[in-house]
């Protein structure tokens, strides 16, 4: 009874904040509920027992997408508030949304309450992938070239977003800010590790691990500690191809030591070694994450030299 | 074979934003022996049929499938084509142009996206690709300067919402059977509400970022923006993925009752994307938007194309829908390399700079005229190949009069469109003088894939063949 009072509360403040968030005049106000939002959702997860999915939302949702939209903020000229939009102009998306929600909770109804018949055979097939956790086998070993494009994406927002920044405001930083961030770096470091670690038996894993150290990063980055974080170093770059890199070289590898009498099939680890190497690319993965999304945050223009020199 | 075509430009990226200065010849490089590890794969499946691969090893359902049949391989080999050739005019011009750094990776992993997408057959995987080409594409457009950051950004979040409602449709499908793989997917598929509205939902997602009439308003401007070798590719490619997709779904998945119900409304689309799309190119006073909307209209032939398919299950209509998209490829990645060509040096942005073109420029002149003629679909083009399989597909149903009437019109609109531009580059009083004296090497190059489409005509008995009995 009184899980079903909170479920019913969770659901009602997750569309109160949605909505709360979208109809706000000033976005700074839709930002911080955005990210009340996403704590909430994170809760939602948790509820419906995904704590991968939780785990993400909470440090992806919660916490980085604020930071973004906050750094987003702070490049505007003035504080701008959303133009009011009249009556009609508000009417039309409605309908739209309210239609085509109306037409996808219908047919959810529809939806059979029986398993994937793939849960079984993941099951029987967990043994073989190197790890415990079914989430870390599907993402590092059953669907892993879902995973490496993955990370291919999230290099392109990094690559798209790059050369549009707009110079950054020389902002200086805050005494009690530095020190709090000194603090927490290591804490964070040492989260970061665990969380990844664990990945391989429990909830966890590379993407959570590397949004946790980007976050840590970006506390440092903005009280001026981290300055050699840029897209001009050769070594940041190479830290952030290196989780694409290490995967992609890791499976040629693999590929290439196959014995003869075996198919040579891409992306298929062998069984004994598939846990060492599922922890490889995930360790080079989450620094990549980790580097990517700070840069992402951070955001700093494309020097000019740079670009002309480089063509 | 396939694992080279997907590692290669993965790794030629990679490698490029490390060292940015040999990014020219790496893109080459890659895109030159892709071509070539292409052309092998399509004549190893024209001979012993389909390839499959269960990636990682894993049991079937589990493991993400890729296939190889010679519909895929053709795209594969039309992509790495268009991508070598897009990166030599891309070093031929960039001093001039003043082509961002980023272009030379970014380029390499649309390719890497689209082959991907070419062989994949996993309905999750082909969103990650679809997400893949979707980014590649704004942060190419992007590329541009400020003045494309808003066609760039509308590009953006459109194409996000289009990937969402497809990955809703995805998660609906998996929740209903429980699997991704689209062969495992065609056993188990049932004509019932959930499938219809997960079908309809990845379909206005897929229509959205294909540009499909009614949902095309986003194409013009962003195409327009982009530096020319980029709207090259973004025409002749990046629609097709998602076109793709959507074939894929109501040839494979789609049950004969939900077919038949959507096959009118596509062959209306397309007609409509024909009528409209043709008008608004022939009325644009810009010479890169009069190309982009021409690309609407002409994306118009192969929902119609998909549309009659679907309605009367004639396999020459799948001939005629690979055939445009094949035909549409070259000759639109010609006609933007020409016109970016011709701008660029008569230095204006209208299509009045464009007159006398053909004394001041008359090599990209004739590039684009010969495009054109394939757009129009004069004999013998592959433009004309398609139509031809097209109306033989329409006459052998027979009563299709309505249909036959529309293409007439549809096909004096384009003509109409293209004469325009031939008949002001022929209007040699007062011709616009060139900023400087025109480069010959980039018009030779836009020359070549108006050449390479009228070519196709060469090999339209193998084409129609392969196309014919694959469909799909």
């Amino acid at each position: 009874m009184s899980l079903l009072l909170f479920d019913t509360a969770l659901c009602l403040l997750l569309l109160a904040l949605a909505l709360a968030s979208m109809l706000s005049r000033q976005l700074v106000n839709a930002v911080m509920l955005y990210i009340a939002f996403g704590l909430m959702m994170a809760l939602a997860w948790a509820r419906l027992a995904a704590p991968d999915l939780a785990l993400a939302e909470a440090a992806i949702g919660a916490g980085l997408t604020g930071a973004l939209c906050f750094s987003a903020l702070a490049r505007q000229q003035l504080d701008i508030t959303a133009a009011a939009l009249s009556w009609p102009q508000r009417l039309w998306p409605a309908t739209f949304v309210v239609l085509m929600l109306g037409g996808i909770l219908a047919a959810l109804l529809q939806l059979p309450s029986v398993a994937s018949p793939l849960v079984a055979v993941a099951q029987a097939e967990l043994i073989n992938s190197g790890v415990s956790h079914p989430v870390t086998a599907v993402l590092l070993n059953f669907r892993s070239w879902d995973t490496l494009l993955e990370l291919v994406v999230l290099l392109l927002a990094l690559l798209g977003a790059l050369p549009v920044a707009p110079a950054e405001k020389s902002a200086t930083s805050w005494s009690l800010g530095l020190s709090w961030s000194r603090l927490l770096a290591p804490m964070v470091i040492l989260l970061a590790g665990y969380l990844l670690w664990a990945g391989a038996s429990q909830p966890g894993g590379a993407f959570q691990a590397g949004v946790l150290l980007a976050a840590g990063a970006v506390v440092l980055r903005l009280n001026q500690q981290l300055n050699w974080l840029s897209w001009c170093n050769f070594w940041v770059r190479l830290l952030v191809v290196a989780g694409i890199a290490v995967f992609v070289l890791v499976a040629l590898l693999a590929l290439w030591l196959t014995p003869a009498n075996v198919d040579a099939v891409w992306l298929s680890w062998p069984p004994l070694l598939a846990g060492g190497i599922i922890l490889l690319i995930e360790v080079f993965a989450t620094l990549a994450i980790a580097s990517t999304l700070t840069l992402l945050v951070v955001g700093e223009p494309a020097p000019q030299h740079n670009r002309t020199e480089s063509v | 074979m396939m694992v080279l075509l997907l590692v290669l430009p993965l790794l030629g990226a990679l490698l490029m934003l490390l060292w940015p200065k040999v990014a020219p010849l790496l893109t080459l490089l890659t895109a030159a022996v892709c071509s070539l590890v292409a052309l092998q794969l399509v004549s190893r499946v024209s001979e012993q049929g389909s390839l499959q691969i269960l990636l990682a090893g894993w049991p079937s359902g589990l493991a993400i499938s890729l296939e190889a049949n010679s519909l895929s391989s053709l795209l594969i080999l039309l992509t790495t084509v268009l991508q070598l050739l897009v990166a030599l005019y891309a070093v031929a011009t960039y001093r001039r142009d003043k082509l961002g750094a980023g272009f030379w990776p970014l380029s390499s992993l649309l390719q890497l996206g689209l082959t991907a997408l070419w062989l994949s057959r996993d309905l999750f995987n082909l969103y990650v690709c679809l997400e893949l080409l979707g980014i590649a594409a704004v942060a190419l457009v992007s590329l541009s300067g400020d003045k494309a950051i808003k066609p760039a950004l509308n590009y953006l979040l459109l194409s996000l919402f289009g990937s969402l409602c497809y990955l809703l449709g995805v998660a609906m499908l998996y929740g209903a059977y429980g699997v991704l793989d689209i062969s495992a997917l065609a056993l188990q598929w049932q004509a019932n509400l959930l499938s219809s509205a997960a079908l309809v939902l990845m379909t206005l997602g897929l229509m959205l970022k294909a540009a499909l009439w009614p949902l095309h308003a986003w194409l013009p401007a962003a195409h327009a923006a982009a530096p020319a070798p980029v709207s090259a590719l973004l025409s002749a490619l990046v629609v097709k993925g998602p076109l793709f997709i959507l074939c894929l779904l109501w040839l494979q998945l789609a049950a004969t009752t939900q077919a038949q119900a959507m096959a009118p409304l596509f062959s209306f689309c397309g007609l409509a994307a024909l009528l409209l799309g043709g008008i608004a190119a022939l009325r644009t006073p810009l010479a890169k938007n009069m190309v982009a909307y021409s690309t609407v209209a002409q994306l118009g032939y192969a929902t119609l194309a998909l549309g009659l398919l679907l309605q009367f299950n004639q396999p020459l209509f799948a001939a005629a829908l690979w055939l445009f998209v094949l035909a549409h490829a070259l000759a639109k990645a010609a006609c933007f390399l020409a016109i970016g060509e011709m701008t660029a040096t008569l230095g204006g942005k209208r299509l009045n700079t464009l007159k006398g073109a053909s004394q001041t420029m008359p090599l990209a002149m004739f590039a684009f005229a010969v495009a054109g003629g394939s757009l129009i679909g004069l004999p013998p083009s592959g433009g004309f190949l398609a139509k031809w399989a097209l109306l033989q597909g329409l006459w052998l149903q027979g009563d299709q009069l309505l249909y036959l009437l529309a293409i007439v019109v549809v096909t004096l609109l384009s003509a109409a469109y293209v004469f325009r531009v031939v008949a002001l580059a022929f209007d040699r009083a007062k011709p616009v003088k060139p900023d400087f004296a025109p480069h010959i090497v980039p018009q030779w190059l836009a020359l070549l894939p108006a050449l390479a489409v009228w070519a196709m005509t060469l090999y339209s008995e193998p084409l129609l063949r392969l196309l014919k009995q694959e469909g799909l």
